[in-house]
């Protein structure tokens, strides 16, 4: 049940050197180079911040938490999902070529576009850590959970890749419809707007995995909340990772064969 | 699976679904129809490539070939059947893996990882790798930026120094220029000498002959031969010249007969050959039904034996088959004789073809002496026994004439520097030869004294006596069955060299032929000197109402 990401496991180092020539590629030609891992976020983070809170007024303290400070956890967080989710899902038709051309595992596409995405998250949170070690003036202990929820995340995005890579690589209607999906995701996900006290829809919107992500990084780094106080939800988590994962190993093997001749 | 087989391909079979426009697929879902057509780009084939050898994959353009070898790399799944591979495998294929966007040096980098070599690993061979590429400074340039030969040269070095255990070759070599080409097949014959497998695709028969010891040949699909490499490419070749259709060569070669050796001999003056080959795929209940036979080009005159095994491996021939004069005293005459075989199929159809030869060593200098002079030579492909006289005949006929029931002919018949002073000194016995049943009946010829060609400048430059050279004929035509005759004879001298000479009888004076039909008693016979040798028909006489 679990084949495809026995494979990957065992091909991590082919992973790893994979995900550093996506980065190369990523900025190959560019003088900044990977600079623009810091810019681009950073410039987002301040446009929305710069809507919500002088635009729209809209922007109030989250438990006590300074409003930039929580959009911009949260849209750390999310860039990561944004990124792993997108990169993934076309992973086998963006490696077309090489597919048709080299004899290697393709399994690990999707999962070095996971990667990828981390590491160039990497960068961004290494700032994001600095300036919140300077803003707060203390290193928390709970920081730790970090990697906790970075690993759950990754987790996330390779259950979700190895699902939709496969139908996207049969379907190219099925990507762009993905595409939609992501950008849905993107507002439905309190990412600038808080869920509280929102009744009903505070646990609608918990069914959204990536709000477990976007969650625990605040957790983590403004509340100082452990993953085990939502013992429910942590558990939703993971169950539907196992649900994706299996999802993930069902469709590869029967639709392999098939979108190697499609692509 | 056996050790000494690098790729097995086991009934393989790759279907592609053409549907006419895009919602076809669906459309199958909803409405349970086929709304599509079936393109089978292989059938059902079955391939053991041996290692350490090369082997050829040929056909042309659209047959196959690379559909089989993208399924061999495991880039496509056959519809049906399955490969195993025992070893590891790099494609060879010019663009494979390279990334436009990165250097040269980076694409090294990747590749490698693609291929399962670790960072540190690839790092020990990377100043290898650049220096076959003869790219220099530019490996660290974009390779979108290259040209189609550096790209080329760049694929090339990294494929071929990653040290696989099996190197399959997609015609990359047709790129480059003839400097860099001649080091790709350097190192190619390199890895031949390691003992790697080298699996080559092509359409250049050439190529493939010179370089693969093996080959197999698909066209539309299917695996239409696989054997010597040579010989596969030789019947590609009759396929694409358009001498001969793939049905005929289908049967000729479904048991690809081939003489491997053979020995060419003079036993008590007379010929003796023994000739070594083999015959593949061949099914237990027809080993009866293979003959060996020798055939003479010209007159069809054949002679056969039944082939019999060596061995006893349950799919193929080896045998040895000897061929002594003695036994057959009137068929090894000068002339040229093919060597075929002979089989009758499940249908009694009778297919004879000849044996290929290709890879038989025969020296022309391989010539042996007895009655006549013996010699093999190989004409494309096939091999020819010739046989030749140890001197020229110096013939002609002069008269023709009909008298009652007998043909009288007239003519000289010497060999220069053969002196014929006393009528012993040589014989001439005629021959009748049927020309198809192949009979042969005597008759006699007498000599008589003149000086016709000692006296003659023409023929006589030292003033050797040739009196005896004259001769006279006499057939009696009402002892013949009904049929159409070649007139031969031996011209056998009786002292040194004690040549025997076997002739066609030569007669070039048209104008002192009769040249209508002769009629007597109840047949017809019509005389035939239009190829400058002499024949005649002899025919009974239908009543005309």
């Amino acid at each position: 049940m679990f084949v495809i990401y026995k494979e990957m496991w065992m091909r991590r180092k082919m992973i790893h050197e994979l995900s550093l020539q996506e980065i190369k590629r990523e900025y190959a030609g560019t003088l900044l180079g990977f600079i623009w891992g810091l810019v681009n976020p950073m410039m987002r983070i301040a446009v929305f911040w710069f809507v919500f809170s002088i635009g729209a007024r809209a922007a109030v303290p989250i438990k006590g938490v300074p409003y930039m400070a929580w959009l911009a956890i949260g849209m750390t967080a999310w860039f990561f999902l944004n990124d792993g989710f997108r990169l993934s899902q076309k992973s086998y038709r963006s490696k077309r070529s090489i597919i048709k051309n080299t004899p290697f595992p393709i399994v690990i596409l999707p999962t070095v576009q996971v990667v990828f995405s981390y590491y160039k998250h990497l960068i961004l949170l290494t700032v994001i850590f600095i300036v919140s070690a300077i803003t707060f003036d203390t290193l928390s202990f709970w920081w730790i959970q970090i990697l906790y929820y970075d690993f759950a995340a990754i987790c996330l995005l390779v259950g979700i890749g190895s699902v939709a890579a496969p139908l996207v690589a049969v379907s190219k209607d099925f990507g762009s419809f993905l595409d939609t999906v992501l950008v849905f995701l993107f507002w439905m996900t309190p990412i600038f707007w808080s869920p509280e006290n929102l009744g009903a829809i505070e646990t609608l919107v918990k069914l959204n995995p990536f709000h477990y992500i976007v969650q625990g990084y605040r957790d983590s780094i403004l509340f100082g909340v452990g993953f085990w106080q939502s013992p429910r939800y942590t558990v939703y988590f993971w169950l539907l990772v196992m649900i994706l994962f299996i999802l993930g190993n069902y469709f590869y093997k029967k639709m392999k064969p098939i979108f190697l001749d499609t692509l | 699976m056996e050790s000494d087989i690098a790729v097995s391909v086991y009934n393989v079979t790759k279907k592609y679904k053409l549907y006419e426009d895009k919602w076809g697929p669906l459309k199958e879902v909803f409405f349970k129809k086929k709304l599509h057509n079936d393109f089978f780009a292989l059938k059902n084939i079955s391939l053991k490539f041996p290692a350490g050898e090369s082997i050829g994959i040929l056909g042309k353009n659209g047959s196959g070939k690379s559909t089989l070898l993208k399924i061999i790399t495991g880039i496509t799944e056959p519809t049906e059947g399955k490969i195993e591979v025992n070893g590891s495998l790099v494609f060879l294929d010019v663009s494979s893996g390279i990334d436009p966007e990165l250097s040269g040096y980076e694409n090294i980098f990747t590749k490698g990882i693609l291929l399962g070599y670790s960072k540190h690993e690839m790092m020990k061979k990377v100043k290898d790798i650049i220096d076959f590429s003869e790219l220099d400074d530019f490996i660290y340039q974009p390779v979108k930026n290259y040209s189609s030969g550096m790209r080329s040269k760049l694929g090339f070095a990294i494929s071929v120094n990653v040290d696989p255990d099996i190197l399959i070759v997609d015609e990359a070599l047709a790129v480059g220029d003839e400097q860099f080409r001649k080091k790709c097949m350097k190192k190619m014959n390199q890895f031949k000498d390691e003992g790697k497998t080298i699996i080559f695709v092509s359409h250049d028969k050439n190529a493939i002959a010179s370089f693969c010891s093996k080959a197999a040949w698909i066209e539309k699909g299917e695996l239409i031969m696989y054997g010597d490499s040579k010989y596969v490419s030789d019947k590609y070749n009759e396929f694409m010249s358009g001498t001969k259709t793939i049905e005929e060569i289908k049967l000729e070669n479904k048991y690809m007969h081939t003489i491997d050796n053979l020995v060419l001999g003079v036993v008590d003056n007379k010929l003796s050959i023994a000739f070594k080959g083999h015959i593949y795929n061949v099914e237990r209940s027809n080993l009866n039904k293979f003959e060996f036979v020798i055939r003479n080009i010209r007159t069809r005159e054949s002679i056969s034996n039944l082939i019999e095994t060596d061995t006893f491996d349950k799919e193929n021939i080896d045998f040895t088959m000897y061929f002594n004069e003695h036994r057959y005293p009137n068929f090894f005459f000068p002339g040229r004789f093919l060597v075929n075989l002979r089989i009758k199929d499940n249908q009694n159809n009778i297919v004879e073809a000849p044996f290929w030869a290709g890879n038989l060593n025969v020296k022309n200098k391989n010539e042996k002496k007895g009655r006549f002079i013996y010699k093999t030579e190989i004409k494309k492909n096939n091999l020819e026994l010739v046989i030749n006289n140890h001197s020229k005949v110096e013939q002609q006929v002069d008269n023709i004439w009909f008298d009652k029931n007998i043909i009288n002919i007239e003519g000289v018949a010497f060999v220069k520097g053969y002196e014929t002073k006393v009528k012993d000194d040589v014989t001439l016995q005629g021959y009748l030869f049927e020309m198809k049943t192949f009979d042969i009946s005597r008759f006699d010829i007498d000599l008589i004294e003149s000086n016709e060609i000692s006296k003659n400048p023409n023929f006589s430059s030292s003033d050797k006596d040739y009196r005896f050279s004259k001769f006279k004929a006499a057939i009696d035509i009402e002892k013949l069955e009904v049929g159409e005759y070649e007139l031969n004879f031996i011209y056998k001298m009786h002292k040194e060299p004690y040549y025997e000479l076997y002739n066609r009888v030569w007669a070039s004076k048209r104008n002192s032929y009769p040249n209508y039909p002769y009629l007597y008693n109840n047949y017809k016979i019509i005389l035939n000197y239009d190829n400058k040798y002499l024949q005649f028909k002899k025919e009974t006489l239908h009543e005309e109402n």
